[in-house]
Order: structure tokens, then C-alpha cells, then sequence
């Protein structure tokens, strides 16, 4: 303990981290930054792409649908049910690490469950999402790439009224790019999200077994945490790109 | 790894307790039901509604007035709201705000570089689309 002590007046002294954070959780960051560029460059392709092209798909006309809702015209809503449950399920992960700070085990036990359910939760709507969109557009990646394509396949995703014969070979070529990046981005993030899950489940396993407990605390859930709560960042961003802008 | 030297005496160092050594917030929290751990979970929750909103004044701006507004100002304010959605998260979700402050530069300052990034791609886009629509096809 005396070299605790020194080691407040000498951060960089050596025998402690000058970060105050333990190896796992430094390279846990360290990860993150690292896929935070991944997703970056992901995103910022797409926004290179769009900056390229004439005419750009409206999100207001792409993404309209709810399930058990029929043909109603309700835009923005289902991805503002996503994002809920994901901001949902970070609340409760949040409160998983801060049981874990107290030792918490029952308490740590009942918000990774929650959180669990969110992350499920989320991953299920993505699949109804990409379901109901390859039934609209007849597949995932690669479609749109007949040039005869007729205009009524596609200028529904366009503003109203925006598309005529003049731009209509951009219009297709726009559509192509937008689903490719959609399923891309989503998919990466969705992959995510489900290898969270995973790590989720092997930390509930951990934690109703008692092996944090005899290790003497609840790391391992702070850095789940950290992953959990990065995968809940890009969505802001995938938020914002996709149906904001 | 331990066949080249002689690390049995730092061995400690690099697997199991290092939290113990390192996490202050873990080695005297006790109490779930004391007052601190009620403040800092209520803070989770001040951050959770503060979220929400942000997201439904997004989604009300998004689905009824963006299209009426010019599209710079739009492109800003969903931009500024995103930011400010991910400070918080950053901040308090991941404690980041809660780490000492060398830890705070070392990971937030790499991210700048995506000031650059962007701009650099998103003017080579726009530059590409001048050059198409503008340059005749020979």
C-alpha cells in the first residue's frame, strides 16, 4: 500500500497506472476507438456517396412502415421504437455496472436480464425492418442494377414529384447505393449488437455462478458495459445519417 | 511468454485483481442503498429522459418540419442534437467523464482526426458530382 501512496505524488513513476484504469478496460477503449473508425469510415463512405449523386432517397419515403399496420403511412416511427429500446437497454446496462460497483450480485443479475430483452428486442425489430424492405425492394445487397428498371420501382423512394426521366438513371443508381449502405451499416451494427448479446449472456452466467464474487469484483460487466454502450453510440449516428439528414 | 525471464514476481500485474489496484470506485462501495449510490443512479435517470427527449424533438423535427427548413440549418441541428446524444453517453454512461483527465485526452483526442476525414471525402463528393454534371462526356 505504501506504493499506492508514493505513486499519488508520481503518476508517471512507474508501479501504478497512470491512467487509473486496469489493463482490460484501457484495451477496451482502445478496441473501441479502433471500431469507432471502422464505423466512421463506413459512414462517411456513405456520406461521400451521397454527396456524389443528384438525387438521394428520403428517408421520410423509404422508412414508413409498422408492423401489423398495413400500408399506413408512418414515417420515422419504427426507428424511433428502435432507438428507444437501445437507449432502453443502455439505462439498464448503466444500472448493471452500477450494481456491480456495490457488489451487488441480485441487482446486477435482474438489469443484465433487461438488458438481454432490450438487446433481443432490438435485434428483432432489425430483422422485421430488413424483411419488410427486401419484400419491398426484392432483395438485400446488389438490387437496382438493371438499367430498364421502370420509374414506379423506385421513384416512391424520392420526394414527390421529384424524379423525372432526366434524372431517373441517377434516381436508380442512388437507390442501389442507398440499400447497399443501409444493409452494410445496419448489418455491421446489427452484428454487433448480437455478439453484445452473446457477451451478455456469458456475463450472466458468470455473475448467477458467483465467479465475480470470489474474484472480488464486477469488472467484467464494466467492460461488457463499455462495449454495450459503444454499440448504442453508433446507433445514434446510424439514427442521424440514415433518417435524420 | 514467462521462458525468457523471469516475471513470476510481476506476474500479478498482468492478470486477475489489477481493478483492486486500480478502480477506486470499486474498493469501498458497499452499500447499494446509501445516499451516493441513490445519487449516482438517479443521474443514470437524468440522463436517460434527458436522452429521450432529445430524440423526440429529432423525430417531431424529422417527421413534420425538416423538409419546410432550409437544408443547411436542418443538417446543423440534427448534427449538434447527435453530438450532444453522444456526450452524454460517453460521458456518463461509459464514466468516461469519471476517469482521470490524461485517460480523457487519450482517448478523445484520436477522434479529431474524423474533422478532417469528413470534410476531406464529403468535398471529394461534391466535387465528383460538379465534375459530372458540369464536364461534358467526350
Amino acid at each position: 500500500m505504501s506504493q499506492a501512496t508514493t505513486a499519488e505524488t508520481k503518476v508517471w513513476g512507474g508501479g501504478r497506472s497512470p491512467f487509473n484504469v486496469s489493463y482490460g478496460k484501457m484495451m477496451m477503449w482502445f478496441f473501441l476507438l479502433s471500431d469507432a473508425f471502422t464505423f466512421s469510415a463506413f459512414l462517411i463512405s456513405y456520406g461521400t456517396k451521397r454527396f456524389f449523386s443528384e438525387v438521394w432517397p428520403d428517408a421520410n419515403s423509404v422508412f414508413h412502415a409498422f408492423p401489423f399496420m398495413g400500408h399506413a403511412n408512418l414515417p420515422l416511427l419504427f426507428v424511433s421504437l428502435m432507438t428507444f429500446i437501445l437507449i432502453m437497454s443502455s439505462v439498464t446496462m448503466v444500472l448493471a455496472v452500477h450494481c456491480g460497483h456495490y457488489g451487488d450480485r441480485q441487482g446486477v443479475i435482474k438489469w443484465l436480464l433487461w438488458t438481454i430483452v432490450g438487446g433481443i428486442a432490438f435485434l428483432s425489430c432489425q430483422a422485421w425492418e430488413w424483411t419488410h424492405l427486401a419484400h419491398n425492394t426484392g432483395g438485400l445487397w446488389g438490387t437496382f442494377t438493371d438499367p430498364n428498371t421502370p420509374l414506379d420501382k423506385f421513384e416512391h423512394f424520392f420526394k414527390h414529384g421529384t424524379i423525372t426521366a432526366a434524372n431517373a438513371g441517377a434516381a436508380l443508381e442512388a437507390s442501389h447505393s442507398f440499400y447497399n449502405f443501409f444493409f452494410t451499416i445496419t448489418g455491421f451494427h446489427g452484428g454487433h449488437v448480437a455478439s453484445g448479446v452473446v457477451l451478455l449472456i456469458m456475463a450472466l452466467i458468470n455473475t448467477v455462478n458467483g465467479t465475480y464474487d470470489k474474484r472480488g469484483h464486477y469488472e467484467m460487466i464494466e467492460k461488457v458495459g463499455l462495449y454495450w454502450h459503444f454499440v448504442d453510440l453508433v446507433w445514434v449516428f446510424v439514427f442521424t445519417c440514415f433518417y435524420l439528414l | 511468454m514467462s521462458a525468457h525471464h523471469s516475471s513470476d514476481n510481476i506476474q500479478h500485474l498482468y492478470e486477475g485483481d489489477q481493478s483492486k489496484l486500480y478502480s477506486g470506485v470499486m474498493s469501498h462501495h458497499t452499500d447499494i442503498n446509501s445516499a451516493d449510490s441513490k445519487k449516482q443512479i438517479g443521474r443514470i435517470w437524468k440522463v436517460f429522459w434527458i436522452l429521450l427527449a432529445i430524440t423526440i424533438v429529432e423525430v417531431v423535427v424529422g417527421m413534420f418540419f425538416s423538409a419546410s427548413m432550409p437544408r443547411g440549418v436542418v443538417n446543423f441541428f440534427f448534427l449538434a442534437l447527435t453530438i450532444l446524444k453522444a456526450g452524454y453517453i460517453v460521458s456518463v454512461f461509459m464514466h468516461l467523464g469519471d476517469e482521470v483527465k490524461s485517460f480523457m485526452i487519450t482517448v478523445l483526442v484520436p477522434l479529431f482526426l474524423f474533422i478532417w476525414f469528413i470534410i476531406a471525402f464529403l468535398y471529394d463528393g461534391g466535387f465528383w458530382l460538379e465534375m459530372n454534371t458540369t464536364v461534358p462526356i467526350r
